[in-house]
């Protein structure tokens, strides 16, 4: 079609006009379907378990999927403030393990009040992240280093205070919202709604949420265009310290107990699933939307494997190939219609 | 004299999509020559280097080395036949020393270890008469050296053909001084040069021929450059008479001069002491002095980039200093970084993005961003700069150097600036741009912004402002009208100081700059 609208365009001017147009809607139809590889891909996923299992399309599982997408949303949403800057934080999930069981020991040991125990927790986590921020900005330590030190340093930290000891028994209203529902339907999602929708308006309208993209984007040239870049990078994390609190109680609320690795798994996952949604780990790209596909991505292969009964020793492997198809998509996209 | 033809290409075209980026360009460079390629920005001077050296393939056409065709070709290829490409972004592994860099890829080796010795005498004898250490580490060569150890590795690998890409930008005079005289002593030993340059004087000064390339096609080839001057040559690439801006500046009446409204004192900085800088509303100051000499560190330390002490004196208010720029922003002052790669566009993001970057707080209340001001704000200074691209969702990344300035110079009126400090505002962008910016400049200054330009550029630093102050040494050693300089007042004030100054010492920042 192309070819032929060249060739006939010697003379005129209108066809090779045409021909661009064309050209272009079709690499702008391939770029949204690429664009979205995420959700089709998640599509997909759920049809293909839909059909190996029916069980995996009813509401109760759909919802059990949410519930299950809740914290490790909520991570993704916290390293994706920190990879949008630039940096990395390897801490968030050591910092949902302990300041959970900060909180949770502060209710338990100490007496106080449920509500006042969960805000001590959250305060921790954001204090972590304030932490991790200045040691970034200010002694310019490397983030990776830097919160590579920080996740073993509570590890170890939450191994001590719970001397290798799972905390249990918290009272009802501590773990009132991991186990609510209203109207037949679980809290914890809304939670994550919540997150998302926030995190998006303040991506998109606020002053810091483009301050935080030119900053990932190009900070030495953010900073000379007036932004304080090292305000805003710590800003990132500290926020996503307190995010991870939230996360950090919403876990333990769910579980209704505190392990004494709590936390950890959650780490590689939650980095995994904003870059198969688009976030850039160079900083200053990627948006919510693809976050949230990229978590749901995540979850429906974790629970979908699970529920298609493939024996366990295999689930780990099998959803290790499917987020390297997942990433390889991602990279094909980039390589074949430019990074946008 | 006898000329060969070296090279020869024919009828090259290279379309991408529906859109011809070259249509049959037949262009010819002879043997021992320094061949001048000009064009505007987008004119496909690029797409024909990268042609030539094999980095892309055409869509038609065919190149001749030495009258015979290389067929279809890749950068292996044609650096086999001789061909090679040096771009603007000299590639030098920073932390190896110039020796190790020229054998790069190429080391003498006993088995699997790199024979040092041999590397390093060969070096030695390769480099003997080019003024470069072959143990210096790279990354501590001045931006010269930069250039000329490229060229080397170039010639060391059998170039015969060497193509230029821009070498000039971010090199002072004295250092274009010194890669011409390296350049011309390689012709001398039969090295041919493509150079590719904005800069006319350079083209008149250094290349025996030019030829032109004006939106895709060869309008001019091979013309031996002694049959041209610089207003031909501006012709010849915009297609039409360039009006050169000049500064109207004020006559008789100069004497009444409305007094400074921007009033520093006590400038110190690192390396630079200035008791006391004045500026009028509407007038444009001209900084110029050599690398070091302390032009672009006071213009860099009133915009809070550089730490600095000193007062400054605006609206009846007396401060410090700005801390930073966004404290600069604050007071009015707006800034255009000589580096718009480094430190100027956030190439990924778009071109509404990037205009309005440094005024969200005007478009926003509350912290959030009112979508509807922000269209506004880019529709009107996307219009009013005629910023050619897509659309305003383009990224900055994918425009050509004359519309990212464009972009960047938006980005600063958007902040309604009182004081504009322009550092190197029209380099790497074509004749037609640099005028634009100059009249965009001086509507500016009607309005009563005062400007401060720093620029290597001094035939158009005289054009352009109304008042030079020369630095040497740090201090502020003459201050007048431009009308009363020459460019040879200018260099010789310029080097008459203390003998070290001659060859200053590169920051190493700016060595980074070229890395």
């Amino acid at each position: 079609m192309t070819a032929q609208s060249d060739r006939t365009a010697d003379g005129s001017i209108a066809a090779p006009v045409l021909a661009v147009k064309r050209q272009r809607s079709v690499a702008v139809r391939a770029q949204v379907v690429l664009q979205n590889v995420v959700w089709i891909w998640l599509a997909g996923l759920i049809l293909i378990f839909g059909i190996l299992n029916p069980f995996f399309l009813t509401t109760s599982n759909l919802q059990n999927i949410l519930v299950q997408a809740t914290v490790l949303g909520l991570l993704g949403l916290a390293q994706s403030l920190v990879l949008l800057v630039g940096e990395i934080d390897l801490s968030i999930g050591a910092v949902t393990g302990i300041s959970s069981a900060i909180g949770a020991l502060a209710i338990q040991r100490l007496g106080l009040p449920v509500g006042l125990g969960i805000i001590i927790g959250i305060g921790v986590a954001t204090m972590i992240g304030f932490i991790n921020g200045l040691c970034v900005t200010r002694l310019k330590m490397v983030s990776l280093i830097e919160s590579l030190g920080m996740m073993i340093t509570l590890q170890g930290g939450l191994l001590a205070i719970s001397q290798g000891n799972t905390i249990t028994d918290m009272p009802g209203s501590y773990n009132w919202i991991g186990q609510a529902t209203l109207g037949g339907w679980p809290l914890m999602p809304v939670v994550l709604l919540a997150g998302f929708i926030a995190m998006g308006f303040m991506l998109r309208r606020t002053i810091l949420g483009r301050s935080l993209y030119a900053t990932g984007g190009n900070a030495a040239a953010a900073l000379v265009a007036g932004i304080r870049v090292q305000r805003i990078k710590i800003i990132a994390f500290t926020l996503s310290g307190f995010i991870s609190g939230i996360a950090g109680y919403l876990l333990a609320a769910w579980q209704g107990a505190i392990t004494s690795d709590q936390g950890n798994g959650f780490l590689l996952y939650a980095i995994a699933a904003p870059i198969i949604g688009g976030v850039s780990v160079f900083g200053g790209r990627g948006g919510t939307l693809g976050i949230l596909g990229g978590v749901l991505l995540l979850t429906v292969i974790h629970v979908g494997l699970a529920i298609v009964y493939v024996p366990s020793f295999y689930v780990t492997m099998i959803g290790g190939v499917l987020i390297f198809i997942a990433v390889a998509v991602d990279a094909l996209r980039v390589n074949v219609l430019g990074d946008h | 004299m006898a000329t060969t033809r070296l090279l020869q290409t024919i009828e090259l075209t290279k379309r991408y999509g529906g859109v011809s980026a070259l249509k049959g360009v037949s262009l010819s460079v002879d043997s021992g020559t320094v061949h001048g390629l000009l064009g505007e920005n987008g004119a496909g001077k690029s797409t024909l280097v990268k042609i030539v050296s094999g980095l892309q393939t055409p869509t038609e056409g065919e190149i001749h080395l030495d009258g015979k065709e290389t067929g279809p070709a890749d950068v292996k290829r044609m650096e086999g036949l001789g061909v090679f490409l040096v771009t603007q972004e000299p590639a030098i592994v920073s932390s190896l020393s110039v020796a190790e860099n020229l054998v790069l890829g190429r080391w003498p080796h006993r088995g699997v270890w790199v024979d040092v010795r041999a590397m390093n005498r060969l070096a030695t004898n390769y480099l003997d008469g080019t003024g470069l250490d072959p143990h210096a580490i790279a990354g501590r060569l001045s931006a010269v050296d930069r250039r000329k150890l490229n060229i080397l590795r170039a010639l060391h690998s059998g170039g015969r053909l060497i193509i230029l890409d821009e070498p000039t930008t971010a090199l002072t005079m004295a250092d274009r001084q010194i890669l011409f005289g390296f350049m011309r002593k390689l012709k001398r030993e039969g090295v041919t040069f493509m150079f590719i340059s904005h800069y006319n004087e350079e083209i008149l000064e250094i290349c025996d021929s030019v030829s032109v390339l004006r939106d895709g096609a060869l309008v001019t080839d091979n013309q031996p450059v002694a049959s041209v001057n610089s207003s031909a040559l501006s012709e010849m690439v915009l297609g039409r008479g360039l009006h050169l801006f000049t500064r109207g500046r004020a006559g008789p009446e100069a004497a009444q001069a409305p007094p400074p409204n921007w009033q520093f004192r006590g400038l110190r900085g690192s390396n630079f002491r200035v008791d006391h800088l004045d500026i009028a509303p509407g007038e444009v100051i001209g900084l110029a002095g050599l690398p070091g000499a302390g032009a672009q560190e006071v213009a860099r330390a009133i915009y809070g980039l550089v730490p600095a002490e000193g007062t400054v004196e605006h609206a009846g208010l007396t401060g410090s200093l700005p801390a930073d720029p966004a404290e600069a922003l604050a007071k009015g002052i707006a800034f255009l970084s000589d580096d718009r790669l480094r430190d100027g566009i956030v190439a990924i993001h778009s071109i509404a993005k990037n205009i309005t970057l440094s005024s969200l707080g005007a478009i926003s209340s509350g912290g959030v961003i009112s979508l509807a001001r922000e269209r506004d704000l880019v529709a009107d200074f996307f219009k009013r700069m005629s910023i050619r691209a897509r659309d305003a969702s383009q990224p900055v990344g994918q425009l050509s150097g004359g519309n990212q300035q464009k972009v960047l110079l938006s980005r600063l009126l958007a902040t309604k600036p009182r004081l504009l400090i322009l550092n190197e505002p029209t380099r790497g962008i074509d004749v037609g741009v640099k005028e634009e910016v100059h009249r965009i400049v001086a509507s500016l200054t009607r309005d009563g912004v005062s400007v401060i330009i720093v620029t290597s550029d001094l035939d158009e630093m005289l054009r352009a402002v109304d008042r030079v102050l020369l630095f040497v040494n740090g201090v502020v050693v003459d201050d007048r009208a431009a009308t009363s300089l020459t460019k040879e007042d200018v260099l010789r004030i310029a080097y008459s100081s203390s003998p070290h100054l001659v060859t200053p010492a590169v920051p190493a920042e700016q060595g980074a700059i070229v890395s």
